[in-house]
């Protein structure tokens, strides 16, 4: 098992989401995160998936995307050959003025801005690979995590002509 | 073209009639009164109007497979649209062409569980190629243009059109006959020329090569490039299920159908081939067995099909080419043919004319010692049928034995519910065949149990002046699944059992249908003349014997060379 990430280019038509997790439903495949977003193409959306598989479901999974009449692109996103990234909240318990001080000097380490703090949590927001924040989100855990949101992955790829960019990319 | 103005119904109708629609199978109701409005007054397109909406589907299936042209059904919200579901997805799993048209509460009630509000779009999306739900009457032009678009062509397969009554209802101003689709749809045609130099390379050197033809074959037109190429390469052909009638059976190459009730010699060569082309077939379990080591274990397998996505599904291939089937085998044999002269004589050649002479589907006066009636009353079928007739099946047993005796001469003439199984297919999609095919004989081979799931529609044929002819495997039992009873659970025949009602001679009386009771097989012969020469819609209840079996079989988790019960079998 392997964490995957595909980025779709699909119309921007109603239903598309459906159709789109359908297939990973009807393949008893766990959509991990899931972000959708506008893109620089008028009509059409982009769509990050994460997904843990192995290599043949990975294989399948992308080209029964591609059949999907509403996906222009599909590619297939390496890990070593895309900026990935991901941006959380989370409201961290510090009731303790030592915890909480400890909290505040963990978050600057990390790059996690303080967006709020009260006598007894302090709001932090992190922007960055999610690989780090799982790190950061484990850490701040140790003081108890009262909230968590995170809005799932979203990927380009380095470079020209990597990722389902409107140019470039690689065609179904 | 200038833009017309015209309501969303006569916007739909205009479009089928464009697009090639003469027929169309349906129910109407309140959802769809505009659309039946129009379709009142348009004498391009005949409405069937079917007894049940599942019947409808199966109609508009039959009717595609046979005429190779874009079948359509319509039926209304709610139940209407639920009942075609089985339907749909029938024909989406053997990738034949639909268009199914549903009507939908206005717009403005969606998702309120309105009066016969059924959530269409989201229900039939797993099991269409694509689906439509239509919100604007200036899209429909584009819509029902895409429809048959999508469904016709790569890979065919089922798209719905999900119409809201105040969109058949509206009026907009159109430019009919749109061209434009859809950025993200390019259907796969022309294979890869690189790929067809290795194909031809392999099959070029081969000693032993073998073509398993599937549905694709059929679906593309592909028979007489299958039929060359068989002869130029000295190649046995084995079918699938639904490549039944890719090549006729009674071609001197022609080993039959392989696969779990397929002919015994037609797996073993598959077992032993050094080269095997598979043509537009998805290895599905039923032709390849479980066993996958013994499935062409020396052979260069090369798999031809037009969707991606079915290379390396099943089966991990060595040479894949994604195309259209016609044109793949155009291209082979153009380059084989320069390549080499045409091989004959080989030992090869000699083992497939010995293993043609065993194939129950291939010889017409082959031995049947020890053969049960059922299994003489397919081989009595198919020896009065004519090479044009048509037979459908239902499913199950009575599937598996006109499968396994029935000889197919023609593509488009062996209909059967392949990829979903469903019983109460048989006969609609006679109804379907019929209709497309007016001038040939239509048989569907039935089985008491899955006759009785569609049977209503005799009211149709009758009405409608289709006379197709029911040939009912009469054992009084849900067969197939008695037969596994039997073999693999102890004989306990849990609700398997359908008692002895109802006698069929007289239900099809009732409905008007021509009927006739078959207690012996040399009896059927002259109730298959009387069924035809009535001139009506027909039903012959065959009595068969009640644990009859459908013989040889792959046991469940078994391989193409671990057959049982072949003691029948001629063996060469």
């Amino acid at each position: 098992m392997q964490t995957h990430i595909i980025s779709l280019l699909v119309e921007d038509n109603p239903g598309v989401l459906t159709r789109m997790s359908g297939m990973f439903t009807q393949r008893g495949i766990n959509i991990t995160s899931l972000t959708v977003s506008p893109c620089e193409k008028e009509g059409l959306s982009r769509m990050t998936v994460a997904i843990e598989g192995s290599e043949s479901e990975l294989e399948m999974v992308r080209k029964q995307l591609s059949n999907l009449i509403e996906v222009v692109k599909v590619v297939d996103l390496k890990e070593s050959e895309a900026i990935i990234r991901d941006l959380c909240l989370l409201k961290v318990h510090a009731k303790d003025p030592e915890a909480r001080s400890e909290v505040m000097q963990l978050a600057e380490a990390y790059g996690a801005k303080i967006l709020d703090a009260t006598l007894d949590s302090v709001t932090l927001e992190l922007k960055e690979e999610p690989k780090k924040i799982d790190r950061f989100v484990d850490l701040m855990r140790h003081f108890g995590v009262k909230q968590l949101f995170r809005t799932g992955v979203t990927a380009i790829g380095i470079g020209i002509g990597v990722g389902a960019g409107a140019g470039g990319g690689v065609e179904k | 073209m200038a833009k017309q103005k015209l309501s969303g119904a006569e916007i739909v109708v205009e479009e089928l009639k464009t697009e090639g629609a003469e027929v169309a199978f349906g129910i109407p109701g309140g959802a769809l009164l505009d659309l039946y409005d129009v379709l009142y007054k348009e004498e391009a397109i005949r409405h069937i109007l079917m007894r049940h909406e599942q019947c409808a589907a199966h109609a508009a299936d039959g009717y595609a497979r046979v005429s190779g042209k874009a079948g359509v059904c319509i039926a209304t919200s709610g139940p209407g649209a639920t009942n075609l579901v089985t339907g749909l997805a029938n024909a989406n799993m053997d990738s034949s062409p639909v268009v199914a048209l549903t009507g939908q509460v206005p717009t403005s009630v969606i998702g309120t569980n309105a009066f016969q509000e059924a959530s269409t779009f989201t229900i039939t999306m797993p099991i269409t190629k694509h689906n439509f739900l239509v919100k604007r009457t200036e899209d429909l032009p584009k819509v029902i243009h895409n429809a048959f678009y999508i469904a016709n062509t790569g890979r065919k397969g089922v798209v719905l059109v999900d119409l809201p009554t105040d969109i058949l209802a509206g009026v907009a101003e159109v430019d009919l006959h749109p061209k434009e689709t859809f950025a993200g749809y390019k259907p796969n045609i022309k294979p890869n020329q690189v790929q067809i130099k290795r194909v031809v390379e392999v099959l070029a050197n081969a000693e032993r090569p073998l073509i398993l033809a599937g549905g694709g074959v059929i679906s593309a037109d592909a028979a007489e490039e299958l039929r060359h190429l068989a002869d130029f390469l000295g190649a046995p052909v084995v079918t699938t299920l639904m490549g039944k009638g890719a090549i006729p059976e009674n071609h001197p190459f022609c080993l039959g159908m392989a696969g779990m009730h397929g002919q015994l010699y037609a797996n073993r060569a598959i077992n032993e081939c050094d080269a095997l082309l598979a043509l537009g077939t998805r290895f599905s379990d039923r032709t390849t067995g479980w066993q996958l080591d013994q499935f062409a274990p020396d052979a260069t397998l090369i798999h031809v099909d037009i969707d991606t996505a079915e290379i390396n599904k099943n089966m991990q291939v060595d040479i894949p080419i994604v195309g259209d089937v016609k044109l793949a085998l155009s291209g082979i044999l153009k380059l084989l043919e320069k390549k080499r002269a045409k091989k004959s004589g080989s030992e090869w050649e000699k083992r497939i004319k010995k293993m043609h002479s065993a194939c129950d589907s291939c010889v017409e006066d082959i031995s049947m010692e020890g053969a049960s009636v059922s299994d003489m009353l397919i081989k009595e079928i198919s020896r009065i049928l004519d090479d044009d007739a048509i037979v459908t099946t239902e499913v199950g047993q009575c599937q598996m034995f006109a499968a396994h005796y029935y000889m197919t001469r023609k593509p488009r003439t062996f209909i059967s519910s392949g990829g979903l199984g469903t019983m109460g297919f048989g006969f609609p999609a006679a109804i379907g065949a019929k209709v497309a095919a007016p001038d040939k004989k239509v048989v569907d081979i039935a089985g008491d149990g899955s006759f009785l799931m569609t049977c209503q529609d005799m009211a149709t044929c009758v009405e409608n002046d289709i006379p197709v002819v029911v040939c009912i495997f009469d054992n009084r039992y849900l067969g197939m699944v008695r037969q596994w009873q039997e073999l693999f659970y102890e004989k306990k025949y849990a609700h398997t059992g359908l008692g002895i009602t109802p006698d069929f001679v007289k239900l099809a009386g009732a409905f008007g249908c021509y009927s006739e009771r078959v207690e012996k097989p040399e009896d059927l012969k002259d109730a298959l003349n009387n069924a035809f020469e009535s001139g009506k819609p027909a039903v012959l209840d065959m009595i068969v014997g009640k644990e009859d079996k459908v013989l040889p079989m792959i046991p469940p988790g078994g391989g193409i060379t671990g057959m049982i019960g072949t003691e029948r079998c001629k063996h060469i």
